[in-house]
């Protein structure tokens, strides 16, 4: 017995030792996990992307070569990236998830794509002319456009785009059907045959026409286009069913060709030879399935190219690998605490200004994440183009100034040290999704308040869509949530007017917003958002978080690579090559 | 026997009936839905959707709607997926049985190899020792091993493939695909072996040592038999008897796939499909995939009653 009793002992201290050996690689699998989910329904957005902040700000280039595994060195004209869960459904504008649409940003071509900055550049139309009144567009299309299966491109085809997505039946989330196209109320109703507002001038000129303008329409119409002869042969109005038989089978016009796809493993493309700006340089080009953590499969080799949440023990792995370039990244998105504006404590500006300056923001997005980050202020990342620090109040962690804007609302110490306004305590309710940052946030929240007297009382969900449900039933005070990817400043200010957020009715925001559409002039609409950023700076009907980033680890053999904010890795990718192995 | 199979059929139809309702409601009551999932839409937009897909119906109605198709032979359509819910399952379902016939066959094999010596030399230090390793795997947590494994074998070794089912890329056909998707298996299966041989084995080392107590036995040895016939013919099949009851409960296991492993080996199967289903209320697919767990656990009682009468004649079904 007592031998059994020593070995059990020993397997005890052997089991403890690898479990902390180990637990790093839990933690990042589980913030990526919960990141995922916030931000799904994202397009185009390299998935499995995890939160934090940067400790890195320059491209960092790999120092040892010839630690790369065996299995990429074999690799001669293919290139593996890890993707979290594409589902086969590969239509533009009828995917379902932000996956699919990953996908199928190689096998599509644009009209009009966007920079790094979010500004409009040519795609497939090689310009396009708004007119004066901001209400026509005409896009100018390149000559000799071809789909994958060698049939031409023309204007027809961008019309029966637009099209479809204003079918009555029509079920994807495409943005393009909230826009005031001329006629298209007509179309989806049944009263007319077609969209009054499309106009086709020639097989390589069409326009179309907005009943009021709007600046983010440009991009919006500019997307994605599909073949009529492949897409629109069986096409009946209101019957868009035949289109879910076509999901599997792609006829596109990007840089790559569907090849094969392998539930729950792979997605294989193929170079495009009909691609308008030549055949890419890697010949084959593979969506691995990897959910959450995709550090083993980076360092055997699998993948080539991956990102992590860009902690300094991140960093630091991935520079000890040897064989890795870095490029630091910041995501389009923003961090918020949904407020309840119709909670009567929440409708005072004072109490939400309060609760921001009692919160140290700092420890709980830039210090937790392993010292680097950055504190949000306004509803845009910081890679916009519209960002701005110019009269913006940074709310610095104050407690003796949230205490004082709290007693200047009429909430004086009670009993316990909970403030109390007409008999009732000031308490806030939070829900959270679980995740480490949630659990952060939840250890420095309750401190913070406790200290300003406001009484925290957190509810952590293990699922998103509990906790949606549990914030429609309005039983909350501050809900945490990131924003999907945001390409128009525009895109980060819709739910403050939409209904989205509850009680929130300011008819001066909603004049700068429509102002702000109602011009494409870039430096124009800076000033209106600049405006818009102050106001919401100062009302705060949500309270502004942080700004994530993330590092992009790759096989230090790929050359020309380059991620975009706003449409992932779709623009660089056909310049990507592979350099020969050391 | 056809009389009580009848019988039997009835009961099972009438018990799969109630268990759709209960799963329609589970689900049905379950906070959220699909639409509610994607924070990109607007409150009209959604009210929208709901109308398209037939959400904004009532519970009873949907529920009549889904049991006739299903009926019908048809599961639905999965919202996320945008497929078929059968094609899912016929394009998942197999990747999981062919990881869980390996394991579980693997599992019962050492699990009555194990609980018979064990039970035949009681309290040796081979007992001993299989006491306290099958506890330290019994009591270790499933995505740990996995890690571990993954960590010491794939990442430090480079013996085996960290994950997944085939090489990425691979264009392997016959011989050497198959030799590729045993190479990718051979982790999730020594984990799931490890994890399901601990109990089994306790389970089979008690019942042989309860057998080996009967009095058959001495009769057996008195006889003048050889050791190994009295072990294994007489006195194994009847420690095995019990066991049948476990081999009925196995069929829905063998199909369910499992979540954890799936997801630590990046295992293509219905597993890891059906969590991230759930996470964004897929129900058509969510339904069908618990519907169907339904069905064969209803059969696989079945055949264990069935199989039970005919291993044991004194059992008799009515």
């Amino acid at each position: 017995m007592k031998k059994g009793v020593y070995l059990l002992t020993s397997l005890l201290i052997v089991g403890s030792l690898v479990l902390s050996a180990c637990s790093d690689q839990k933690d990042t699998a589980s913030t990526s996990g919960s990141t995922t989910q916030t931000e799904q329904g994202s397009k185009d957005q390299p998935a499995a992307a995890p939160g934090g902040e940067s400790g890195l700000n320059e491209p960092f280039t790999a120092a040892d070569m010839s630690k790369l595994p065996a299995v990429a060195k074999q690799r001669t004209d293919t290139i593996i990236v890890g993707l979290t869960d594409p589902s086969g459904a590969f239509t533009p504008y009828f995917t379902q998830s932000g996956y699919d649409g990953n996908v199928n940003s190689l096998l599509f071509g644009s009209l009009v794509t966007v920079d790094e900055k979010g500004l409009p550049i040519p795609d497939l139309a090689e310009k396009w002319d708004i007119s004066d009144d901001q209400l026509t567009y005409t896009y100018h299309l390149r000559k000799d456009l071809k789909f994958s299966d060698g049939s031409p491109m023309t204007a027809d085809d961008v019309a029966f785009t637009w099209t479809i997505q204003f079918d009555k039946a029509y079920d994807g989330d495409s943005m393009v059907p909230t826009l005031p196209v001329k006629g298209a109320q007509e179309y989806k109703e049944g009263k007319a045959a077609s969209i009054s507002g499309i106009k086709i001038i020639d097989p390589q000129t069409i326009s179309i026409t907005l009943e009021k303008p709007n600046a983010t329409a440009l991009v919006m119409l500019g997307d994605k286009v599909l073949s009529k002869a492949y897409y629109g042969k069986d096409y009946k109005f209101g019957q868009l069913e035949y289109i879910k038989k076509l999901h599997s089978t792609p006829v596109g016009n990007g840089p790559y060709k569907l090849e094969k796809f392998i539930p729950g493993q792979e997605v294989r493309f193929v170079a495009n030879e009909n691609y308008y700006k030549g055949k890419p340089k890697t010949e084959h080009f593979i969506y691995k399935t990897s959910e959450g953590d995709t550090w083993q499969y980076l360092e055997t080799g699998e993948i080539d190219y991956s990102s992590f949440s860009a902690t300094t023990e991140n960093i630091d792995k991935l520079k000890s690998l040897g064989f890795v370039n870095i490029i630091p990244y910041t995501p389009s998105t923003y961090g918020y605490l949904q407020v309840n504006l119709e909670h009567e404590a929440l409708k005072d500006k004072k109490v939400r200004q309060a609760l921001t300056y009692g919160l140290d923001r700092q420890s709980i997005y830039v210090d937790a994440n392993q010292g680097a980050g950055s504190v949000a202020n306004i509803p845009s990342s910081p890679i916009s183009w519209a960002y701005t620090e110019d009269g913006i109040n940074p709310y610095k962690f104050d407690t003796e100034k949230a205490k004082q804007l709290l007693e200047e609302a009429g909430w004086k110490e009670g009993a316990g040290g909970i403030r109390e306004k007409d008999g009732k305590q000031l308490s806030i309710h939070f829900l959270g999704s679980k995740s480490k940052q949630t659990d952060i946030f939840i250890a420095v929240a309750k401190e913070n308040f406790q200290a300003i007297g406001v009484k925290f009382e957190p509810e952590v969900f293990a699922d998103f869509n509990s906790l949606v449900s549990k914030m429609e039933s309005g039983d909350y005070d501050l809900v945490s949530f990131s924003t999907a990817m945001l390409t128009d400043p525009s895109d980060g200010l819709v739910q403050f007017l939409d209904g989205e957020i509850k009680a929130y009715d300011n008819p001066k925001l909603k004049e700068l917003y429509e102002k702000g559409l109602a011009t494409s002039d870039i430096e124009e609409r800076k000033k209106v958002y600049k405006e818009i950023f102050q106001l919401l700076n100062d009302e705060l009907p949500i309270i502004f978080t942080n700004y994530k980033k993330t590092v992009y680890g790759y096989n230090g053999r790929i050359d020309n690579l380059a991620v975009s904010p706003f449409v992932g890795l779709a623009n660089s990718l056909p310049d990507w090559s592979l350099k020969p192995a050391q | 026997m056809s009389a009580y199979l009848t019988k039997r059929i009835s009961y099972m139809l009438i018990i799969l009936l109630a268990a759709s309702l209960l799963i329609f409601s589970l689900y049905a009551l379950t906070p959220g839905d699909y639409i509610s999932n994607n924070i990109k839409l607007s409150p009209e937009r959604k009210a929208e959707l709901r109308e398209i897909y037939g959400l904004n119906k009532p519970l009873l109605e949907r529920y009549g709607i889904w049991m006739k198709n299903a009926i019908h032979g048809d599961l639905g359509y999965s919202l996320a997926q945008q497929k078929p819910v059968l094609t899912l399952f016929n394009e998942y379902i197999w990747n999981s049985f062919l990881l869980a016939i390996v394991s579980t066959f693997l599992t019962w094999l050492i699990a009555v190899i194990v609980g018979v010596v064990s039970a035949y030399k009681q309290y040796s230090w081979f007992d001993t020792l299989m006491t306290i390793l099958i506890f330290a795997a019994m009591s270790l947590p499933s995505f740990f091993i996995g890690l571990f494994l993954i960590k010491i074998l794939a990442v430090d070794l480079k013996w085996l493939p960290p994950g997944g089912m085939l090489t990425t890329g691979t264009n392997a056909v016959g011989m050497a695909y198959f030799k590729e998707v045993i190479h990718h298996m051979t982790l999730p299966v020594i984990v799931m072996t490890l994890l399901g041989v601990g109990s089994l084995s306790r389970y089979f080392r008690s019942s042989m040592i309860d057998v080996i107590k009967q009095d058959y036995i001495r009769t057996a040895r008195a006889k003048g038999l050889k050791e190994s016939k009295v072990l294994f013919r007489h006195a194994l099949r009847n420690a095995l008897l019990p066991a049948i009851t476990l081999v009925g409960f196995e069929l829905p296991a063998l199909f369910g796939g499992s979540i954890i492993i799936e997801k630590i080996f990046n295992w293509p199967g219905i597993g890891q499909l059906y969590m991230q289903s759930f996470g964004l209320r897929d129900y058509p697919l969510l339904m069908g995939f618990t519907m169907l767990l339904a069905i064969l656990t209803v059969i696989g009682t079945l055949i264990s009653d069935v199989l039970y009468q005919i291993a044991d004649p004194r059992v008799r079904l009515h």
